[in-house]
């Protein structure tokens, strides 16, 4: 059964502060007229993002012979050996999808190709913490059901990440409906809109949530690692 | 060296594209690159000077200021931008021959990838730089980068990529280049590359940040 949500920008977990932060500038010391800009995309951000999820448990999984092969309701993904370690207790899986929707994408672009690329530049970073936040909130719906049965969750895993390679895509898209929450795939297995999350989570008597996963994963770079340095 | 081009590096170095910009604070209501350099043609200023002795200037300092951590991405952008500004007084010198441009570089997300921040910003630096830059955009494959490369002899390739998973398809977009266009120089760049990597895949150079690319064009094209 596939559950949908939607959620409003206003739901979400994000602060001027922490924006500010991941643009380079801790403490919120923007300067003018930066700090302009952030109050702006905050202000527009609860009309141009289009928050859609779903979600939905599969009804068996099993670890294949090699290391990193799961095989999913008779399907199989190759998630490589970080993430199999990560799920190896799983006793069956939820999978998602979550967009912060493709208008703020959109409207990132025209302004860093046009008369304004810092406010563009922005609502890229906006849209990815928008899409972070909504899957979080998205994870904690999981997690809540999980928990009602008894169960606990590891952490989302997304392919495109820790060498899953983002070809199985295609496969974990072929659980919902084509076209669900208005999200597309490119031949390559990129979703569009492009601020978008998928991917996986493990549930099961005795999986484990840890708090820190970056030590999985060799990204020097990359959206979480730089969040949770600016949280810490 | 002429006072309006050291002034005009400073507005490239600290983003003050024209005097409606209220960028930066401490230069507010102060002429911009875009006032200055058509000042400097209106009073016979070489464009070649412009580009070379006024803009490069400001933006290899916002450059190795971005390195070393003293800037971040908004006030890089904020210096391409009054950069590209600036450009588009010379652009007609380019085009009548007057002024030249140091070479051509061709610069994309490799196949797989959507990325492209750090892919805009080397190019903007690059462009800064005095090069030609053809942004070929996200998830290209192998077929259009050696298509540019074809149409640009002579011009070096960027590949770039954040995704772990992608490096494969960096690793064969930079052989299928070099098989099919051999001798054309390879930089690659993005999260999870480095040297090692830049060395099985056979590219040419790695650099982690756009000042590398620049200093490295610099050596292939003075």
């Amino acid at each position: 059964m596939i559950r949908p949500i939607t959620y409003s920008f206003s739901e979400l977990t994000i602060d001027k502060v922490h924006l500010s932060a991941m643009l380079g500038f801790p403490e919120g010391n923007l300067p003018e007229p930066f700090d302009l800009y952030v109050a702006e995309a905050f202000q527009e951000a609860e009309m141009i993002c289009d928050i859609q999820g779903a979600y939905c448990f599969t009804k068996t999984i099993e670890f294949g012979a090699g290391n990193g092969q799961l095989i999913v309701d008779g399907l199989e993904f190759e998630i490589g050996k970080t993430i199999a370690k990560e799920l190896r207790h799983s006793e069956n899986l939820a999978l998602f999808i979550c967009t912060a929707g493709s208008r703020i994408s959109q409207l990132s672009q025209e302004l860093l190709t046009g008369e304004n690329p810092v406010l563009g530049y922005i609502y890229d970073v906006l849209g990815s913490m928008i899409a972070e936040a909504a899957t979080d909130k998205l994870q904690l719906e999981i997690q809540k059901i999980a928990n009602e049965q008894g169960s606990a969750i590891t952490n989302r895993y997304s392919p495109g990440y820790c060498k899953w390679s983002v070809a199985d895509q295609h496969k974990l898209f072929s659980f919902f409906p084509e076209n669900c929450c208005k999200i597309s795939l490119s031949e390559s297995a990129l979703m569009y809109p492009i601020k978008s999350v998928s991917g996986i989570i493990g549930v099961g008597a005795n999986v484990k949530f840890r708090e820190y996963t970056c030590d999985l994963c060799n990204q020097n770079e990359c959206f979480q690692r730089s969040h949770r340095r600016i949280k810490a | 060296m002429n006072e309006l081009l050291t002034k005009l590096s400073e507005c490239i170095e600290f983003g003050k594209i024209n005097m409606a910009s209220p960028y930066p604070p401490n230069m507010k209501g102060q002429e911009g690159a875009d006032e200055i350099t058509r000042k400097a043609l209106e009073e016979g200023v070489n464009p070649q000077d412009i580009l070379s002795l006024g803009l490069m200037p400001g933006m290899e300092r916002i450059g190795v200021k971005f390195r070393e951590n003293k800037v971040f991405v908004p006030q890089v952008l904020m210096s391409a931008k009054a950069m590209s500004t600036a450009m588009l007084h010379l652009k007609p010198h380019f085009l009548s021959g007057a002024a030249k441009q140091k070479g051509t570089f061709i610069i994309g997300t490799v196949l797989g990838d959507l990325h492209d921040i750090g892919k805009n910003l080397v190019g903007m630096m690059v462009e800064g730089n005095g090069y030609k830059v053809i942004d070929l955009g996200t998830d290209v494959n192998s077929e259009k980068f050696i298509d540019a490369a074809k149409e640009n002899p002579d011009a070096v390739i960027g590949l770039s990529a954040l995704l772990t998973t992608t490096m494969v398809n960096m690793e064969k977009i930079a052989r299928d280049i070099k098989e099919a266009v051999p001798g054309t120089l390879v930089t690659i760049g993005g999260a999870p590359v480095n040297n090692d990597f830049c060395a099985r895949i056979g590219a040419d150079h790695y650099s982690p940040d756009p000042q590398g690319v620049v200093e490295f064009l610099n050596t292939k094209f003075a």
